[in-house]
């Protein structure tokens, strides 16, 4: 399951701000293999609050920001990653955006140049990642 | 699931950005002026596409980007009985508060013309599969595992129901959502039975409910 802080506007300032905690009693009673995150933005805060919690279950652990135009750095990816570390085993830990790039279709917040560099990012953070830890 | 790796897994969320050719079909089917077969070819053209991108930046799991969606939920008003898709005009005739409605949106930066909502007028049910045709579309294009995204059960109830038109058909929203639940799970049988790798439910309006106190306005998260 997938949940992020509102995806429609590349105006960081009118998303939704706030940690997973108040979800948590919520999240743990779902029977749910996998969850989502958005955790790219500082505004999602830190992984140590549904690491304690949900470590039990895989995280698709969020480190690229769809609506930026700036890809983010393979370093910035590998330290996110390496926080969850703390939590997840590498199986259990997987990379992806923190959200769509395109959830209406009226209202893409990125466009495909830029989307295709996160993605390979992701790939190439995911190489380092396997290099030191796999 | 076999992936090509087993630690640190890379696949992304669900949708790419539209193309103005694709723009201009999805709006063309809407307004009826592009058949379906039309339309599908379209789609099936801009999937390849991002299918093929995918392969080429080495991501494990890969999606169809969402192309044929008007959004990750509205397009359900596609697929299911008893759902009508509606643009804002419409919609404002029967939203409990016009003006915080419309303030919201403002002070949110949405929008009006990007607003579509799946609004239920009907008993729900489903037509026709909801991602099923996508999943064996997206299956003949790799030999990779896929994921394939559907709005969750919250998010649908939250943004389906105006009371000004829901209340003839359903006695609560809690009434509504059990259709709901029935037709998302009929859902995740037909995609699991068909093979599909990894099912995503999108419940972003989570976030709405316990960061912004405001379960009782309508949503589009």
């Amino acid at each position: 399951m997938h949940v992020c802080r509102g995806n429609w506007s590349k105006q960081e300032d009118v998303l939704l701000t706030g940690d997973y905690a108040r979800l948590l009693p919520a999240l743990q009673r779902m029977r749910i293999d996998q969850f989502v995150l958005e955790y790219a933005t500082p505004r999602a805060g830190d992984i140590e609050v549904v690491g304690r919690t949900l470590s039990d279950r895989e995280l698709g652990l969020g480190v690229v920001n769809p609506r930026t135009d700036k890809v983010e750095p393979v370093e910035f990816i590998v330290a996110k990653a390496e926080q969850a570390l703390a939590f997840y085993r590498p199986e259990q830990l997987f990379l992806n955006t923190d959200c769509g790039f395109g959830c209406f279709a009226g209202r893409s917040v990125n466009v495909e140049a830029v989307a295709v560099r996160k993605l390979a990012a992701i790939v190439a953070a995911a190489r380092v990642l396997r290099r030191k830890h796999g | 699931m076999t992936t090509a790796h087993d630690s640190f897994v890379t696949t992304q969320v669900g949708s790419w950005p539209r193309s103005k050719v694709m723009l201009k079909a999805l709006r063309g089917y809407q307004k009826g002026a592009l058949s379906r077969g039309e339309f599908n070819a379209v789609a099936e053209g801009e999937v390849r596409r991002t299918v093929a991108l995918q392969e080429q930046v080495g991501l494990d799991i890969l999606v169809d980007g969402e192309h044929r969606r008007e959004s990750f939920y509205a397009f359900i008003t596609d697929k299911v009985a008893g759902a009508q898709l509606m643009s804002l005009a419409e919609m404002l005739d029967f939203v409990e508060d016009k003006a915080e409605f419309e303030e919201m949106l403002r002070t949110m930066d949405m929008p009006a013309s990007a607003v579509k909502n799946p609004t239920c007028t009907g008993r729900l049910s489903r037509r026709e599969p909801l991602a099923l045709e996508d999943f064996r579309f997206l299956r003949t294009l790799t030999d990779k595992p896929v994921k394939i995204t559907l709005p969750g059960p919250y998010l649908l109830t939250r943004s389906m129901w105006v009371g000004a038109l829901t209340r003839n058909i359903y006695g609560s929203p809690g009434e509504m959502a059990d259709d709901i639940v029935r037709i998302l799970r009929e859902e995740l049988v037909d995609l699991r039975d068909a093979g599909c790798d990894f099912i995503q439910f999108d419940e972003p309006v989570l976030t709405e409910v316990v960061m912004s106190e405001e379960c009782d306005r309508r949503t589009f998260m």
